[in-house]
């Protein structure tokens, strides 16, 4: 008599498009072959979650038409399916499997608008925060502004490609009847993606303000958020750029680089 | 007064679905309560938002498809916090869960999956059952499944090891009768004698859906899509239930081509009708006896 383990252990492979055989020695016919009944199952499981993908990546689907699509879920479905119930959560790993799909070889800005969709995603879903107001920042000695760090509203994503990937999104919305032409030769773009009240939105940055609002959300501290925007702007100017952070409501918590250990009375100040 | 907290005095309530949350919220419908999928308000955002407004209209119950009652390897813990800290902000009348798994070596497999009825199954599920318990503070409802396939060694009758199972762990049942129905058809067996081998007292909930008739080497299987009205034979079962159990919280479900919200109600009136009847039946029966 098998255990419990070992009969789910067997039906996850059959469902998972793994070896069917030891889940089919379980099954009582019933008047069917027990492989059919197997198949009803997985059935279920391939379409569900495909649709669960196809409506987080509706661009990406539109992109490679439904057939390709069904075709790179049922994989990825395969090799990485839902780690837990909450299928809003499903698909982070998508656009890095598309990225290493040969057969979108063609599409090299694919994978890109599958992490803008992504990250869209994940902005709806994301806990609601509190912005920050900047009068938090004047608690701040000066000698330690250069060492502190940002948490940043958690519906935020700051993502660049070297493809005009926004442009790529618009032109191919479900109201779009003729996708409008992009040219790839535009180049690519810094977009932050976010949640607004109940909408996902999304625009480009210029590069130095990309630079230090990713860097920022990154852990970077102040000092090294800063040493970011300059290398890509030489006349980037901390002031403004830090006001108009605050200004869009990113910031959510002040904290401070753990570089130097001991030294905890700041924490008090923040 | 906050109805999030018990049913009022409707019986019917009805799934409440993403195209229908605004309508809800605006026009206020005549529905007893609405169910809503635990899983889909665990993050942030507007969906959970929206939950917080209709909870102040309308008693709600949290079905929930994740917890994977059956999992061999154990009740995720981090999800079970997740749930419980929403019944917490719902305060919901109802919370509902079901007599399957759905997740193995770290994969969720989005589909209630069947257990063989074993005295293993009934200890690991029991033990399960008691911990959701403890941790959401209340009793659950545990759902049966609708089933496409049985297990070579699964000796316990399904109702039979839901009936212990609310024995062991005093929890109630969610008696789906279309999944009796449906479950019943495939493997050739009757669906009232499903019904009379429930505990009555320990049914809390009915839920009703439609289904679909497909066809798999030339033989009918009837599937669970929740994706139509309730067929006539399910209705006919249903009016045996109430017979059975008493009048019960009873759910229309809609999963798969949600139509107008109209359809929904007008199948909850179709509903209710039927609690009306089966008790004045069961006061006549009363009187001549």
């Amino acid at each position: 008599m098998p255990s419990l383990r070992e009969v789910e252990s067997e039906l996850r492979r059959a469902l998972l498009g793994g070896d069917d055989a030891p889940a089919r020695t379980r099954v009582r016919g019933d008047g069917l072959e027990p492989a059919a009944r197997l198949a009803i199952y997985r059935h279920h499981v391939v379409t569900t979650l495909t649709a669960v993908l196809q409506a987080t990546f509706p661009v990406v689907c539109r992109l490679v038409d439904e057939r390709f699509f069904a075709y790179a879920a049922d994989r990825f479905i395969q090799v990485e399916p839902p780690s837990g119930p909450c299928l809003f959560e499903y698909g982070a790993g998508f656009a890095d499997f598309l990225a290493e799909l040969p057969a979108c070889r063609s599409l090299p800005y694919l994978a890109d608008v599958a992490r803008l969709e992504w990250a869209m995603q994940r902005a709806l879903h994301a806990p609601d925060a509190i912005p920050l107001p900047i009068r938090a920042m004047q608690g701040v000695a000066p000698d330690l502004a250069a060492s502190l760090t940002l948490s940043i509203d958690p519906s935020v994503t700051l993502l660049s490609s070297r493809y005009p990937i926004d442009r790529i999104w618009r032109a191919n919305q479900a109201d779009e009847p003729e996708p409008a032409v992009v040219d790839l030769a535009d180049g690519g773009t810094r977009l932050e993606i976010r949640r607004c009240g109940d909408d996902v939105v999304f625009r480009a940055l210029d590069p130095p303000v990309f630079a230090f609002r990713h860097a920022l959300a990154s852990g970077a501290d102040l000092a090294g958020a800063t040493a970011e925007a300059l290398a890509a702007d030489a006349a980037f100017d901390l002031g403004p750029a830090l006001a108009a952070f605050f200004a869009d409501g990113l910031p959510i918590a002040l904290g401070r680089t753990p570089s130097t250990p001991g030294d905890d009375p700041c924490q008090s100040q923040l | 007064m906050i109805p999030g907290g018990r049913l009022g005095a409707g019986w019917v309530g009805i799934g409440l679905r993403a195209p229908h949350v605004s309508e809800i919220l605006a026009a206020r419908p005549p529905v007893g309560w609405l169910e809503v999928h635990t899983e889909n308000y665990l993050g942030g955002g507007p969906a959970p938002r929206a939950l917080d407004r209709i909870r102040r209209e309308h008693p709600i119950s949290l079905h929930g498809v994740g917890l994977s009652l059956g999992s061999a390897g154990g009740l995720d813990r981090a999800h079970l916090a997740r749930v419980r800290d929403l019944v917490k902000r719902v305060e919901p009348a109802l919370v509902s869960e079901h007599l399957s798994w759905s997740i193995a070596g770290g994969a969720y497999l989005n589909h209630l999956l069947p257990l063989p009825y074993t005295e293993e199954s009934l200890a690991l599920v029991g033990a399960h059952v008691a911990l959701a318990q403890e941790a959401l503070g209340r009793p659950l409802l545990v759902e049966n499944p609708s089933s496409y396939l049985r297990f070579r060694h699964s000796p316990i009758p399904e109702p039979e090891f839901l009936a212990e199972l609310a024995r062991r762990t005093g929890c109630s049942l969610l008696c789906d009768v279309n999944n009796v129905f449906v479950s019943c058809r495939n493997f050739d067996q009757d669906p009232v004698a499903y019904l009379d081998a429930l505990p009555a007292a320990a049914v809390g909930e009915i839920h009703l859906a439609g289904h679909a008739e497909n066809e798999a080497d030339g033989r009918i299987i009837l599937i669970d899509d929740h994706g139509s009205r309730v067929s006539d034979e399910v209705w006919a079962l249903y009016a045996r239930a109430l017979e059975r159990f008493g009048p019960r919280p009873t759910l229309i479900e809609w999963d798969t081509a949600i139509p107008a919200l109209t359809v929904l109600l007008d199948e909850a009136r179709r509903a209710e009708a039927a609690i009306t009847r089966s008790v004045a039946e069961g006061a006549s029966r009363a009187l001549a006896a």
